[in-house]
């Protein structure tokens, strides 16, 4: 939705993982403009003050551009994380103006608690967590909403189900599955766990026969 | 326990465990994880007792993941044999873990419940790791 978002971007000269590192022990983090048919420009923003953007809906709001002899409007498309600290180690910006239509990827939401699992004891199992839109790039919900609450067992829900804000449209295939409502299996593993596992066999070799076997 | 049904080769080299996992590092079924932050050869053994003190904690309800799989034999020789003569006899199975991995996934319990049973599983690892849920991951 819309929010009045900025972030103060520098140009950067030296690209490359070099250039990336020294940016990242700075406090800073290298990122990519790229969108309109225009040359992809390479920047770098404070890393806290793009934390604090993503905590304030920066995920799917315009955000404004200032610095670097420019002005302009931005969504940030996509954010690389480390994979064990989970810092952002470099961020994707899309040019975009106000009322274009953009696509983008949604994160699903369930809401309320489905028959099958309150009654029947079942699963619920999100299949897809996000969905791709698309629609006026100033009003790009937060995340879609998916109630589940008629859910019975072994029923599901698919992408046509979900109800979009108005003037988006799904681009995710309408017949994907995205929440089903499964029976439990953990019951059958805990049995099993009971029962002890049985003594694995020796797998199969499918070695050339030129092995020597032992 | 897990053991892959056929194989190449009975016997393969030891390998290194540099760096961080590439691959799986993010949560892609469920809404919890446990994250590897230290590299290691887990154990057949070790995924099974932890997948089991999951599976016990939520009881019925919630789906489990498991997102390693151990492929790799490890041999040993015989307690007081000389070195030499050859390479010893597969004793057991491993999975080659680096930082980063996620090991496990689940979903479908409450948030409190499923915290738990990942403490659980991370008591029966090796490894230092990090409970992960979506939003941190996302």
């Amino acid at each position: 939705m819309t929010k009045d978002l900025k972030l103060v971007v520098e140009a950067r000269t030296k690209t490359g993982s070099t250039g990336a590192h020294a940016l990242r022990a700075a406090g800073r983090i290298p990122a990519v403009i790229y969108g309109h048919g225009a040359t992809p420009e390479h920047v770098s923003f404070d890393a806290r003050a793009f934390d604090d953007l993503m905590h304030h809906g920066g995920r799917t709001s315009i955000v404004t551009l200032s610095g670097a002899g420019k002005n302009a409007t931005a969504l940030v498309r996509d954010v690389q994380r480390h994979p064990v600290t989970h810092r952002v180690i470099h961020a994707d910006l899309l040019r975009v103006s106000a009322n274009e239509a953009v696509s983008s990827k949604q994160q699903v939401v369930t809401v309320g608690v489905a028959r099958g699992v309150r009654d029947f004891g079942g699963v619920m199992d999100v299949i897809v967590h996000e969905l791709e839109i698309e629609g006026p790039a100033n009003r790009i919900p937060d995340h879609l909403e998916a109630d589940v609450s008629n859910l019975g067992l072994h029923e599901h829900l698919t992408a046509a189900d979900i109800a979009l804000p108005t003037g988006f449209t799904m681009l995710t295939p309408g017949d994907t599955i995205v929440v089903a409502i499964e029976a439990s299996k953990t019951a059958h593993d805990l049995e099993e766990a009971a029962a002890g596992a049985p003594e694995q066999a020796q797998p199969e070799l499918i070695a050339p026969a030129t092995e020597s076997a032992e | 326990m897990l053991t892959p049904k056929r194989v190449k080769w009975r016997k393969v080299q030891r390998g290194r465990m540099t760096g961080r996992a590439v691959r799986g590092s993010t949560l892609t079924f469920g809404d919890f994880g446990l994250q590897a932050m230290e590299p290691c050869w887990m154990t057949n053994r070790q995924i099974e007792a932890a997948r089991i003190a999951m599976t016990r904690h939520i009881k019925r309800g919630g789906k489990v993941w498991i997102k390693v799989f151990p492929d790799k034999p490890v041999t040993k020789k015989p307690a007081e044999v000389r070195m030499g003569s050859g390479k010893g006899n597969p004793e057991f199975w491993v999975a080659v873990v680096r930082p980063g991995r996620v090991l496990f996934e689940l979903s479908g319990v409450e948030p409190a419940i499923a915290r738990e049973a990942l403490r659980l599983a991370a008591a029966k690892l090796p490894i230092g790791t990090k409970i992960v849920a979506r939003e941190d991951v996302a």
